[in-house]
């Protein structure tokens, strides 16, 4: 099962990224969301699958479609050609980026505490158990975001808006 | 010229949106049960093989000539109709036909061949204006289709008989012999 | 069940597990059919018409008219399979499918009757058993899905009016859903759970302690959603064929149209399944304590199609609104109107009741 939904999320991701029509490419971030989403459920998150689905592909992808249909790009743009030393920069930052992340991974205590103690089924996520966590734990972040989303709507609305 | 349109104005009840919506829901609820319990022959709608709409009175649909009481024909192949046809779908061709054992010497008119183009046919009814002999008139039948042009062009024989089992009388495919001249029953 | 398990050698699990797919899966595409057969009917007799009454079996079996669907299936089938030009093939093929499958999926979270004992075994009336962690948010992602399936249709066929009809579909989509995700967060609010199954055990049997006597605001909200989101008529935007041609189904026809067609009215059945399980009770039988199996299952069926039936004589009793109506409605009405509900909802639990 985690092979399935890794390579879903892997070749979604892949195909995003190398296809050169927009709309394909936002349908396979689709699929690599899907396939995320299938991750959550194996590591027994099911609120944070749903929410992964309903938030990002429910919502998020569909805008992002729609703008790309509103802007309606049949024919794609010709890319420039790209200097080689763009390519080499680029391919040596990722791999950078790369090294570091799964030596960051590889070094972390959880993994460690893994290789002594061995797996253990992670517990169950629940709606409730999101819940405390966010409003009893957490509550100053919580609001601290919701205060700054607020206030990025309504900028929004204000600069779009020409005469309120 | 501007056009004066009275603003309704709503009350609060209407301005909910949702009761409106039930009383619109009750209308067609209302409908839906009078069809429901109507039987099927008593709804307006006319199931079109099973059953046909009847015609109003004046409706111009398929030709008929006409034929007297012996069966002969009473077209007198004068031309009029050919004539006065729109569309031109009327031919005709004439001929002369005598019966020496009733009139000695006396001859009369009739159509040989008579056919109508029924594709080209548009039912205006001028034919039937024009007759003066009374002898085409269009009559109710609609149901004008064929698999084929050919037997859309209909002939003598076929404008005779059209309408021969809605009348009761029998088909004819030939001239029967007149039993009275015809000029004495013109006067 | 056992007897059955054990003919076929496996466990009772795995054998009801797969009688619930196909009664599952296989009830609601039956019941989607028949509803096209409703609607046509339904819409006739609204209208003062007949609708299809002459589809006979064997040219003889004519039951007033119910082998139309099947008489259009096979239609369907053998119609010519026609793809534009300039559509993108592989998404022009792939458009259907994803519209059929989030209305199918949406189905399986859905208790749709009491769960019960047997043989030392509980056997739950749902494809996924409660407890699963997913619950309700699970018919709420699946029905967001739904919007590929029209959104792919129309950028697919490479056609102006179906890209209108998808950007009207996402929009509308995106727009109506706060409203109603806000809707049911009341609901699991005074439930004190999100599972379906805690939703109709906290509404129980008396058809007054039914949440759409609790928040009949709540209630309005919702059932206005699920409008848009199955996109019909009042809010058939992705297809106001008086505007947009076809919208999104321009370009398709045969079987692929009949897929799409098909997807609208599974979708139709999931939504009145949700509302009959958040508003209605669910399985619960108005006035009985502990139905019997089959009992508790025709309570859910007669309240789904009742739902079902509602959304096909609003169809055909209002007229399409105008787009920028649709907008002021979603955002100016269905969403402070499911605050509002939200809040006093909250307040009253804050004040014990």
């Amino acid at each position: 099962m985690f092979i399935t939904f890794a390579l879903i999320t892997l070749l979604g991701a892949l195909g995003m990224l190398l296809q050169k029509n927009v709309v394909v490419a936002g349908l396979c971030m689709v699929a690599a969301f899907f396939g995320v989403a299938g991750l959550f459920v194996l590591l027994a998150n099911p609120v944070a699958a749903a929410l992964q689905i309903i938030v990002y592909t429910g919502a998020i992808m569909v805008l992002v479609l729609f703008v790309i249909m509103m802007l309606n790009s049949h024919e794609e743009e010709k890319a420039q050609v790209s200097h080689p030393v763009q390519r080499w920069l680029s391919v040596t930052l990722i791999a950078a980026l790369a090294f570091g992340a799964v030596k960051l991974v590889l070094g972390s205590k959880g993994l460690t505490a893994l290789a002594v103690t061995g797996a253990e089924m992670p517990q169950a996520m629940t709606l409730q158990k999101i819940g405390t966590t966010l409003f009893a734990d957490h509550l100053l972040g919580f609001e601290v975001a919701g205060l700054v989303l607020l206030a990025a709507m309504i900028g929004a609305v204000a600069l779009t808006k020409r005469n309120l | 010229m501007g056009v004066l349109v009275k603003k309704v104005e709503l009350s609060w009840l209407d301005r909910t949106y949702v009761w409106p919506v039930m009383k619109g829901m009750g209308i067609t609820f209302q409908h839906f049960l009078k069809q429901l319990f109507t039987p099927t022959a008593k709804r307006f709608t006319i199931q079109y093989p099973d059953m046909k709409k009847e015609m109003p009175s004046g409706y111009r649909g398929l030709h008929e000539l006409k034929r007297f009481e012996d069966g002969a024909i009473k077209c007198v192949a004068c031309f009029m109709c050919q004539e006065a046809c729109p569309a031109r779908c009327i031919s005709i061709e004439a001929e002369e036909f005598s019966d020496l054992n009733i009139t000695q010497g006396f001859e009369e008119k009739r159509p040989a061949k008579f056919s109508i183009d029924m594709l080209r046919c548009i039912y205006c009814g001028m034919c039937e204006e024009a007759c003066p002999k009374d002898a085409i008139w269009l009559r109710k039948d609609y149901e004008v289709a064929a698999y084929d042009r050919l037997s859309m062009q209909f002939g003598k024989w076929d404008l005779m008989n059209t309408y021969t089992e809605a009348d009761g009388k029998e088909s004819i495919s030939q001239d029967p012999t007149p039993s009275v001249p015809r000029r004495t029953i013109a006067l | 069940m056992d007897k059955l398990a054990s003919l076929l050698h496996t466990t009772p699990a795995i054998a009801w597990m797969v009688a619930k797919l196909v009664i599952v899966f296989g009830g609601v595409f039956s019941l989607a059919a028949l509803w096209t057969w409703v609607e046509r009917r339904g819409s006739a007799m609204i209208q003062d018409r007949i609708g299809p009454n002459r589809a006979a079996l064997f040219g003889k079996i004519k039951i007033i008219g119910l082998a139309q669907p099947l008489a259009d299936g096979i239609k369907f089938f053998f119609k010519e399979d026609l793809v534009p030009h300039d559509a993108n093939k592989a998404l022009f093929w792939l458009a259907p499918f994803l519209a059929l499958v989030p209305a199918l999926m949406g189905f399986a979270v859905i208790p749709f009757g009491r769960s019960f004992m047997s043989g030392g075994q509980e056997y739950h009336m749902a494809l996924l058993d409660p407890g699963n962690g997913m619950g309700l948010l699970y018919p709420l992602a699946i029905g967001g899905m739904a919007v590929y399936g029209v959104l792919v249709a129309a950028w697919s066929s490479n056609n102006k009016w179906s890209i209108l009809g998808g950007m009207r579909a996402s929009a509308a989509m995106v727009s109506y859903e706060i409203g109603m995700s806000l809707a049911v967060v009341t609901i699991f609010m005074t439930a004190g759970g999100y599972d379906p199954s805690e939703v109709i055990n906290a509404q129980g049997h008396l058809p007054w302690a039914w949440n759409v006597v609790r928040q009949p605001l709540g209630f309005i909200v919702f059932f206005t959603c699920m409008f848009a989101e199955t996109n019909r008529l009042p809010f058939d935007f992705a297809e106001g064929e008086s505007e947009i041609v076809a919208g999104f189904n321009t370009e398709y026809g045969s079987m692929k149209f009949s897929l799409l067609a098909l997807a609208e009215y599974c979708h139709l059945m999931t939504a009145s399944a949700l509302m009959a399980t958040l508003y209605f009770g669910g399985w619960q039988v108005p006035f009985v304590q502990n139905p019997a199996v089959m009992l508790s299952v025709l309570s859910f069926l007669v309240k789904m199609l009742f739902f079902a039936w509602v959304f096909v004589w609003i169809r055909w009793t209002l007229p399409r609104f105008r787009y920028d109506q649709l907008m002021h409605l979603g955002w100016k009405v269905m969403l402070p109107l499911s605050m509002a509900n939200l809040v006093f909802h909250a307040w009253r639990m804050s004040q014990g009741h």
